[in-house]
């Protein structure tokens, strides 16, 4: 039962197009029913991984175990995939292009059909189901595109950047459907550039970079190794005492909050005794987690 | 398979339901019917007669013209000229040739002028005042020297454009001309008729067995059957090129690729489109039966020299088998560009390639239509990617023996392998680069990747 909960398992991917290597030796494991963050900036190799994953090209090195089994041309049917370059064809009707990519995932028409009324109902696009591409707004599209990664009710859903070009009010919407695909113990691989929202949705991340993985591991670990050295003051006369070395490692000040990293092994404790010693008005002294934002821009940058 | 007939049904829907498919699977044979019928009838249209006064001082001619103009000869030499052409008239074609006699028998009002004490330079003036004051519409000036071989006749028209009048009126003064002429000469129009009778001509085909049978007519039918599928090749090669091209456009290969293999998505797309293009041609090849024999008589009946063609059925399989071969030949090598560029315009700039070795194709028809049993014409109804063009025309001409159509299509079948498997390999890779076209060092370096 413990092996089962594994959806996908990656060991030793490498990935080459001619002298320049896109994947290296990447390794990873996605749990069943959870939603895993795939981080990294443009260019990491994020979308030549999901390739592989999707089976649209094969490692040159290493292997991708899907559904507790190598790859197979099977195994296409249970994944759905939002690529993030995606795009719909103009001049067809809705319901006639999702019936074609439920065809193609092996969904037959009748019961694709039923599933199209469904989800078209659940984006609020029914009225939509007869008319063409061209008369979409872009956020409707993006529903559309989405709608069709879901029909065959896949097991493992690979969303690329899947809220771009959505509003805020639809951003809003969509991550309640993920949600609900979640608790319906859906696996999810999120892969996408907004770290608030991963922050929100993900349980589990793996961060790469330069084709390489960063870091990996449940949220909460990620960010509880990054920081217990975090603190959000707010201030007035703490001038001497921020900028001594021994105690704080770097100070970055924001509107009106600045953001504290103690210097190693120094605790919190202390550090709030010494701006009161000191004669600063503390009007707030909080300790903080970094934000999957800080430690991203750290790991990227580094 | 289920996956890959979902392509197929999906490609051919997406073009056999478009508006633009009926237009011109309705349009090209409503065009090839109106180039059949429409001279014919813009022709029965009767016009005004032409009114012609004819400058005779001599007298002889004049007579002799008007009753050559009259219906019941215009009628009698039509049905001469027919009757040498088709050996048997039968009464429906010769009810025709009495109504389109008929037709011409108004056609001519002739008028005397009386030319006494006139001068020629008075009777020109005279004739173009008539003329202006519309009470005459020609006029002819019949030469003193008549009989002289080197005699020029002077007809002066309005209509001078009208082609049709003044090439009766030329005939039936031929004919004047030439009796008067004999009849100076003491001869008789019998004897001329006995004379200079045209020689029996009948062009018999005899094909390699040796056994006769009527010329089927086959140029024009060779020219027609080549452009035929010339034009369907290039039409649905580069519909699939704009199919391929969407797909990567708008970046529905990748979802495409995550769901079926790109081969069962190439071939897909490759035997939907096939199957849109047969259908059209099919409904093309019944239409044009169905006018053949409508049409058959009536122009038959006209005495225009056109033979028609006989097809077997056997010979519209072969067509078949040939769209069939040259579509997938072709329409891969559409799809191997298609998912080289980034846009349908780029694509258009390397389609010339493909355009031109189809027109190759399409001139090599021609040998064959000349000499289709020569070793030019073996040749080219062999050779990869000509013989879709040649091969159905050579089978329209005469029936080629067995051995050489296996043979063709053997080697054709040989090459839409190879060009399928090369396109296969290009779409495979090539559908996924976005953002500029590819070059050709690329294209061969994934050619040859794993």
């Amino acid at each position: 039962m413990k092996e089962q909960s594994v959806t996908l398992r990656l060991d030793g991917v490498t990935k080459r197009f001619g002298d320049f290597t896109a994947v290296e030796d990447l390794g990873f494991e996605v749990r069943c029913g959870r939603v895993f963050g795939f981080l990294g900036p443009n260019g990491a190799g994020k979308t030549t991984t999901i390739r592989m994953i999707v089976g649209i090209t094969a490692p040159d090195e290493g292997s991708i175990e899907i559904f507790g089994r190598p790859f197979a041309t099977g195994s296409q049917d249970r994944i759905g995939y939002l690529p993030e370059e995606r795009g719909l064809y103009k001049k067809m009707k809705v319901a006639d292009q999702l019936r074609y990519f439920a065809a193609l995932k092996g969904v037959g028409r009748k019961e694709a059909d039923a599933r199209i009324d469904y989800w078209l109902g659940r984006m609020k696009l029914a009225e939509w189901k007869n008319k063409k591409t061209t008369d979409l707004s872009k956020g409707m599209s993006q529903k559309i595109q989405f709608i069709s990664t879901v029909l065959h009710d896949p097991e493992l859903l690979i969303l690329d950047e899947p809220f771009s070009g959505l509003d805020p009010v639809n951003v809003e919407f969509m991550i309640e459907v993920v949600s609900e695909l979640k608790e319906q113990h859906k696996t999810i691989i999120f892969s996408t550039h907004l770290m608030e929202t991963a922050e929100r949705l993900c349980d589990d991340i793996i961060l790469i970079n330069k084709a390489r993985k960063v870091l990996s591991g449940t949220l909460r670990e990620v960010k509880e190794s990054y920081g217990s050295n975090l603190i959000a003051l707010r201030a007035e006369g703490t001038g001497k005492v921020i900028d001594d070395p021994a105690l704080v490692a770097k100070a970055t000040t924001h509107s009106d909050e600045t953001i504290v990293v103690m210097a190693d092994g120094v605790d919190e404790q202390k550090l709030l005794r010494t701006l009161v010693a000191n004669g600063a008005r503390v009007s707030k002294f909080e300790k903080i987690e970094p934000s999957l934002n800080d430690i991203f821009i750290e790991k990227v940058s580094e | 398979m289920k996956k890959f007939f979902a392509v197929v049904k999906h490609e051919y829907r997406k073009i056999v339901l478009r508006w633009t498919f009926l237009l011109g699977t309705l349009l090209f044979p409503l065009i090839a019917a109106c180039f059949a019928v429409v001279p014919a009838i813009i022709f029965s249209i009767k016009g005004e007669p032409t009114r012609i006064a004819v400058i005779d001082r001599s007298g002889k001619i004049a007579p002799r013209l008007k009753e050559n103009l009259s219906g019941e000869r215009i009628a009698a030499r039509a049905e001469k000229a027919a009757k040498e052409q088709l050996k048997e008239l039968r009464p429906d074609q010769k009810e025709k040739l009495t109504r389109d006699a008929a037709q011409f028998q108004d056609s001519f009002v002739i008028s005397g002028f009386n030319t006494e004490g006139k001068s020629d330079v008075q009777i020109r003036s005279e004739l173009a005042s008539r003329i202006a004051a519309k009470e005459l519409d020609a006029y002819l000036i019949v030469p003193d020297n008549y009989s002289d071989p080197e005699a020029q006749f002077d007809y002066y028209s309005r209509k001078s454009g009208d082609l049709i009048v003044n090439e009766s009126l030329k005939s039936a003064l031929d004919g004047a001309v030439r009796s008067q002429r004999l009849a100076d000469a003491n001869i008789s129009e019998k004897q001329l008729e006995d004379l200079s009778r045209a020689v029996k001509w009948e062009v018999k085909k005899i094909d390699e067995s040796g056994a006769e049978k009527e010329d089927a007519g086959g140029f024009l039918a060779g020219f027609a059957i080549a452009f035929m599928i010339y034009l369907n090749l290039a039409i649905y090669g580069q519909m699939v090129m704009s199919a391929v091209v969407e797909e990567k456009e708008t970046r529905i290969a990748e979802i495409l690729f995550s769901s079926a293999r790109p081969f069962q998505l190439m071939m897909g797309k490759l035997i939907g489109v096939a199957l849109a293009g047969l259908t059209q041609f099919a409904i093309w090849v019944v239409s044009a039966a169905v006018l053949l024999a409508i049409v058959a008589p009536t122009i038959a009946a006209s005495g225009a020299d056109i033979p028609l063609p006989s097809i077997s059925p056997l010979a519209i399989v072969y067509f078949l088998i040939y769209f069939v071969i040259g579509f997938l030949l072709y329409a891969s090598i559409f799809a191997l560009i298609g998912s080289m560029v980034t846009t349908v315009q780029e694509g258009g700039q390397f389609a010339f390639l493909p355009v031109m070795l189809m027109l190759t194709g399409f001139y090599f028809s021609f040998a064959v239509i000349r000499d289709s049993n020569s070793a030019m014409s073996f040749w080219a109804s062999v050779a990869p990617f000509i013989a879709p063009m040649t091969m159905p025309v050579r089978v329209m001409q005469e029936m080629p023996p067995f051995w050489q159509i296996a043979l063709s299509i053997v080697v054709n079948g040989l090459a839409i392998c190879g060009m399928i498997w090369v396109a296969s390999r290009v779409y495979r890779v090539g559908m996924l680069m976005y953002g500029k076209r590819a070059t050709i060092p690329e294209v061969w370096r994934w050619i040859r990747m794993r």
